[in-house]
Formats: structure tokens, sequence, C-alpha cells
């Protein structure tokens, strides 16, 4: 095959990857909103749709992938024998990995036992060992144990042993947690006549996806039918498309065998730059003038509100689009006007460019903090959503500018503005987040240093810094999303006043504050010399630091926090609690959760 | 200068002045609010997502009072009714299977909704219980028209009817299905379990029974 056909499919491979990205979020995002609306506010939320699968199926669900894992570590263990400097690191791996699974398995069993009450020997002896807590502190010894034991006595005389045994039980436990696991599903659920798929109630927006589709397509009389239908698709599209310039990923490297691409790089040099022949960008379309491109098609959005509320021939629908021009129109300068500090600071309009710029030195809210508060702020607003959500106010305008819109239209609209949360998630976390870059993780490994001082290295292949970049990437994305449902579930709704207020004598200014405060320090910094130069060489490397420790913090203060003991007082004050008593409590029923 | 009443307005209305919310600067500018808010919503997402995964939701009947989730998801999860909770009729039985009820009409008699209907028949020749009560061929009560007042329950004399088999009136297709025959009636258990009544009964001919016929006096 030629190497622009291979370009070609990979380029539609690459835009159905991010699309897919864009569509399922925002789909699930419609769903988490409400969810998490109810559960802040204390009730359940929507997750009652469910898909009822024979109890065979459900088995094999349970079977299937485990057999597939157990299959995958005996070939590793049997057929791949690594390299005897290797087997350290692979002892290791596979050690913690094997103790992990194990206890998790037995955690998870433990705490089903005991909500729901043994039903087998082994549940008898499982609700034995009592609170599944224990488990997790056992397993956590059992890592620190593998972990100094491996670590000690590595060099010693009993090192092959040692190693050989870490690799062979830890596989061993692996394959034992991955299987009894998963036989433990398939065998407590033998008895019921049918499964019920809840996965959380994720099924939700695909049901309620399925119901909009088949609703009646609703048109006014008097509006103008062309217009009418068109305006969802003009809101829609501008949204999806924008995430074209956002790279999801670092450039993955290929050797060139005659001509064409040949198999990946093993590894990369830190700063290695691959051969433009040989190299695959995750970004849908490489454009210098990215950054313009998505205000560009971020302002085409507008088209379609203004454009839905012409057309439907209802006052308030016109009010609702004239609300959203208005505010979206106002709102776009501040955006705009944000990013020119960042583009000032980076040097590019490539948002690739940019991220490889942090990845070398600061994120970018540590550079530009203003900006990023500001852009956060402008993009809420740009994204018609509460606080700033006026153009569908309910208590004044009925529902806006889609007032006139029912089925897949209006849910096109709907989800037109959860595309836009994803999408500003995504670019926030390109310019502001470092994209794909994690902190400390360069092109050939972790490399932990601090100014000169080298603190930690370790080569990683080529193929997982980039996949783990790219995970990276997806999880401050879906954190900025989350970040965003949050603030639709704390502000009220602006008036729409303070709306106009906000944007053009607060926000606006301030952007510009922030560019001329830019340009001046950029200015100071590159007129002084070298030692300034480091200076700012070490603070980088401060912020990275930072980070780091601050999400292992975080990480450590979430797993305290999941492992902190729920006290709840019981009070007796009724006969209904007797009753209840009686029947062991009104939580243990199927929709407990 | 507090609380001192003076005259405000053209009309001179008399009140003491309300102070102006004293607005720190936290206040108005925003953003410390704005953080404060959202720290004490995801306080709540985390914990009650926590107490969701992990089994560990409040029982909302039994601690209904503590923090977090208290919402039941009817019909999945139900409220257990209070004690005395009037929810639809029974019949109660006697140790044989007969109903207790004697067809007095006392129960229709009281009913404000006039939702009772009872047809009394005579015992058997031969059975002890002829000539001292009598049966009822037929006991109707239009479940719609009840307005579960519990009246009927109060004028029983030989606690035949009793409303506490905790099931609340079901919503049903057509109004034929709201007519409870005496069939149906008798088929409910109490709350206990029981078809039965707690109180004792001295049938006819039975130790302690009275010995009273209505054929003799």
């Amino acid at each position: 095959m030629s190497l622009t056909l291979i370009s070609f499919l990979l380029f539609v491979l690459k835009a159905f990857v991010v699309v897919m990205f864009a569509m399922n979020v925002a789909v699930i995002l419609t769903w988490a909103d409400r969810r998490q609306g109810a559960m802040i506010q204390d009730r359940v939320g929507p997750n009652r749709a469910v898909a009822w699968i024979p109890t065979f199926v459900a088995q094999g669900l349970a079977l299937g992938p485990a057999l597939l894992v157990v299959g995958a570590v005996a070939f590793a263990l049997l057929k791949l024998e690594p390299p005897p400097e290797e087997l350290g690191q692979r002892a290791m791996l596979f050690s913690q990995l094997g103790i992990l699974f194990t206890w998790l398995t037995f955690a998870v069993v433990a705490g089903k036992v005991q909500t729901r009450g043994p039903q087998s020997s082994l549940d008898g002896w499982l609700s034995g060992i009592g609170d599944p807590r224990r488990i997790f502190y056992a397993g956590l010894i059992a890592h620190f144990l593998a972990l100094f034991v491996g670590l000690a006595l590595n060099d010693s005389a009993f090192g092959p042993q040692i190693r050989a045994l870490g690799y062979g039980c830890g596989a061993g436990l692996l394959i034992f947690s991955v299987l009894g696991g998963a036989a433990y599903a398939a065998f407590s659920i033998r008895n019921e006549p049918r499964v019920g798929l809840r996965l959380a109630g994720l099924l939700h927006p695909a049901a309620d996806g399925l119901k909009t589709i088949f609703k009646e397509d609703f048109i006014p009389p008097n509006a103008d039918r062309l217009l009418h239908s068109l305006a969802p698709f003009i809101s829609f599209f501008p949204a999806l498309v924008v995430m074209a310039v956002i790279p999801f990923g670092d450039t993955l490297c290929f050797t060139i065998k005659n001509g064409g691409l040949g198999s990946l790089m093993s590894s990369m040099p830190r700063d290695g730059v691959c051969q433009a022949a040989g190299s695959l960008r995750l970004q849908v379309v490489d454009l210098d003038v990215g950054l313009l491109y998505f205000f560009a098609l971020a302002g085409t959005g507008i088209v379609g509100a203004a454009l839905a509320g012409w057309a439907s021939d209802n006052k308030y629908s016109l009010l609702g689009g004239v609300r959203a021009a208005s505010q979206m129109v106002s709102y776009e300068v501040t955006m705009g006007l944000t990013l020119v500090g960042a583009v000032m600071v980076y040097g590019t309009l490539r948002v690739d460019k940019m991220i490889e710029w942090q990845s070398q030195n600061a994120w970018g809210i540590f550079v530009q903090p203003v900006a990023f508060f500001l852009f956060f702020t402008a993009s809420v607003a740009e994204s018609k959503r509460i606080p700033f959500d006026i153009p569908e106010g309910e208590s004044e305008i009925v529902a806006g500018y889609f007032t006139e819109y029912a089925g897949m239209k209006f849910a096109m609209f709907f989800f037109a503005e959860y595309i836009a949360v994803v999408t500003s998630a995504g670019l926030m976390s390109a310019i502001f987040l470092g994209g794909w870059d994690l902190p400390f993780l360069y092109r050939d490994g972790v490399h932990i240093a601090i100014g000169g001082t080298v603190l930690f290295e370790q080569g990683l292949p080529h193929v997982l810094v980039v996949v783990v970049g790219a995970l990276g990437f997806v999880l401050k994305t879906l954190t900025l999303c989350w970040l965003q449902l949050m603030i639709r579930w704390t502000l009220p709704r602006f008036r729409y006043d303070q709306l106009m207020r906000l944007g053009w004598r607060k926000l606006l200014p301030a952007s510009l504050a922030n560019v001329l405060a830019t340009g001046l320090i950029v200015m100071a910094i590159v007129s002084a010399g070298p030692e300034v130069g480091q200076f700012m060489a070490l603070l980088a490397d401060c912020t990275k630091a930072f980070l780091a420790i601050g999400g292992l913090g975080g990480l450590i203060y979430f797993i305290v926090f999941l492992v902190k003991p729920v006290h709840k007082r019981q009070t007796l004050s009724s006969s209904s609690a007797q009753y209840a008593i009686a029947a062991g409590g009104t939580r243990s029923s199927r929709m407990s959760a | 200068m507090k609380n001192e009443t003076v005259a405000l307005g053209p009309n001179q209305v008399v009140g003491a002045p309300v102070p102006r919310p004293q607005r720190s600067a936290s206040v108005q500018t925003y953003i410390p609010e704005i953080a404060k808010g959202l720290g004490i919503t995801m306080k709540h997402f985390f914990q009650n997502t926590k107490e969701m995964a992990f089994g560990q939701r409040n029982d909302p009947v039994l601690e209904g009072i503590e923090d977090g989730i208290n919402c039941i998801s009817y019909p999945e999860q139900k409220r257990p009714y209070p004690a005395r909770f009037r929810g639809v009729h029974r019949l109660t039985q006697r140790e044989d299977g007969a109903p207790r009820c004697v067809a007095c009409l006392c129960c229709s008699t009281a009913c404000p909704a006039q939702c009772i209907h009872i047809e009394a028949g005579e015992y058997p020749e031969g059975d002890p219980r002829r000539g001292y009560e009598r049966f009822p061929k037929r006991f109707v009560i239009d479940e719609l028209r009840c307005i579960f007042c519990g009246f009927c329950v109060e004028a029983c004399p030989v606690d035949a009817i009793r409303m506490d088999t905790g099931v609340h009136a079901a919503p049903y297709d057509s109004r034929e299905q709201f007519i409870f025959e005496k069939d149906i009636l008798m088929g409910f258990p109490g709350r206990d379990g029981s078809r039965l009544t707690g109180n004792s009964r001295h049938e006819p001919g039975e130790g302690g029974h009275p010995g009273v016929d209505r054929d003799k006096h």
C-alpha cells in the first residue's frame, strides 16, 4: 500500500476515535449531570435502566475476559522467556499485580458477603475474617513486603531464586485471583433466572437516545421549515469538529521500512523527534492556525442558536436566540483575549507545540493562572450552561431558543451543549493542564530531577509512554468536565444584566490586564540574563514536583477517605422502624445499588 | 443607636430600621464564596457516591435522621407501614375456616361511604351455630368507594372485619376489580401472617360459651 492511502486511513481512524470520544463522553455527561445532581441533593437519581440477560450469558461475560487474561499471562509465562537482565523488573511487576488483584478480589467478595449474608462455606470463611478492611491492610503489608524483599535481596546471593520466585508466584497469584473472582461471580448467580445489567445506570442515556429518535418531529406551522431543521445541525457540528485540532497523545514514531511504515520504535531518546515520514501524530489534523480554527468554528455555533430562535416563529424562542447570540459574542471576546497571553508565552498557535512547551517547562496553569480562571469562566458561559444559561432560562422564557423543538432535534441542541463542555475541557486541558504531559514523564521514561540533581531515572518503552500520556489527557478532560458539572449544581443563574456586566466590565478588562502583564514579564525574562532563565527552569521543576507530590497526596487522602469507617446512628421512633428491623432493614433490597 | 424607633419616608412609617447585611470583602469578590459552595457540593457528592458504591448508604427508615441518601426507590424499596396503618380490609376466620362474621350489619350501618353490602344467611340444619348466629352469604366491599376511615372495624362486635393487612389499596384496570367479594376478603392474612385474630372466641357447645340461643330466648 502506498503511504498516502495509509495516511488517509489513519486520518479516518483518528477522526473516528476523536468523534466517538467526544460524543460518548457527551452522552454519558447528559446522564452523569442528572445523576450527580441527585447524589448531591441526597437522592439516587436516574439509575434504573436495566437490560435483562440470561444467566449463562452473564456467566460467560464474567468468565470470558478472565480466561483471556489468564491465557495472556500463561502465554507470557510459558512462551516469552524474559532476558535475564529484565527478569527482576518482570518479577516485581508480576508480584505486585498478583498481590493487588488478590486482595482486591477478596475485598470485593467479602464486601458483597457482608451486605448480602453468607450463602456458601467460602462465604462463611470470608465473613469469619470480619471487616473487609482487614483484607486491604493485609494486601498493603504484602505490597510493601514484596517490594522490600525484591529490592533488598535482588543483589544478594539469593537474587536469582528470589526473582524466579517473584515471577512465578506473582503470575500464579494473578491467574488465581482473576479466575477465582470470575468463577465466584459465575457461581453465585447460578440460581438466578436472569441477571440485570445496570452498569450503575449507564444504560439510561442509551434508552433516552433511542426514545428521542422515535419521538414526533414537530415543526410549528408558521416556522421556516428549512432553517428550523437546519439550526440543530449548525449548532451541533461546530461543537464536534473543534476536537480535530486538539492532540490526544504524543506523536507515535515508526521505523521506515522500504518506503512504508515499519514497526513502532521500541524506545525514544528524551528529546527525540520522529522523521516526518515515520511519525503518527495523535491529532486529527495538523493546522498551523490551530487555535484560530477553534475560535472560527466555536463562533459558528452562535449562528445555530440564533437561527433556531428566529426560525421557530415564537416570541420566547426569538428572545432566547437573541440572548444566546449576544452572550456568546460577548464571551467570545474574553475567550480570545485570555488566550493571547498563553500564545505570547508559548510562541505558537499550534496546540501540539503548546503541549510540548509545557512538557519542557511548566504547565500553563502555573504560567497563566489568571488566564486559566478567565478562560474557564468564559467557556462555561460560551457553552450556555448554568450559571450562564439565560438563553434557555426556564423561569422567564419557557426553554429559550429550543422551545419549539422536539425529539431528536431538541436532543441535538442538548447534545451540542454537552459536546461543547467536552471540547472546551479538552482545549483547557491541552492549553493549561499540559495535555498528554504528566509530571516527570518524558519520551524516554520517568526522569525525576530538580534543577541539576537527578533523583530517579527509569527508562520506559515508547508505546507505554504514549499510552499513559493519552490516558492522562483523557483523565484531565474528564476532570474538567466534572468540574463544570459541579459548578452547574452549585451556582444559581445570573440575571441578564449581571451576565453582561461580568463579561464586559470584569472579565474583559481582566483579560486585557493579563495580556499587558504577560507581555511585560515575558519581555523582562527574555532581556534578563541566563541566571534568570536557570531560576525559571528551577521554578518549573518545582511546579512539576508540586504536581507529583500533590497528586500522590491526593491519592493517599482519597484512599484514607474510602477506608474510613462510616458511623450511623439508628433512630427507632416509630412502629415502622420495628417492622423494618424485623425485615432486616429497608436498605438491602434489589435497588440499594 | 440600635433599635431606636424612627419615622421613615414621606408617609412617616414608624419602625426599627433593618441594618444592611455586612458584606465582607470575601463575599463581595464572589470567588471565595464560589469555592466554599463548590467544596460543600463536592463533599456531598463524594460522601454519597462512596456510600452508594460500598453499600453503606443510610437505611431510609432506621437511619433516616443521618446525613446522606435517605430516599426510598419505590416500588423496589418500600417503607414499612406503621402498626396501626389502615390497609385493605380482611374478614377474619374461625379455627375451622368459617368466617367470624355473624352478619349483624353493624359495619355496613356504620360505614359513612356505604361501601359494604352484606347478605345474611342461616347456617344449615344441624350446625351447632344455627339458631345462635347467622353468617354472611355475600360480603362485598367496594374498595373504590371506601374512604379507609376504619369505622367498620370499630363497629364490629365479633372482631370479624379488620384493616391490619398492611396492604394499601392497589390500582386496578377496571371498576369491577375493586369489588372485593367474601372469598377475596377472607383470603388476606393479617400482618402477622395469620387469618385468625388474637381475640379468643368460644364456639357454641364449648366450655365457657354462655349457651345463649336465639330460638329459645
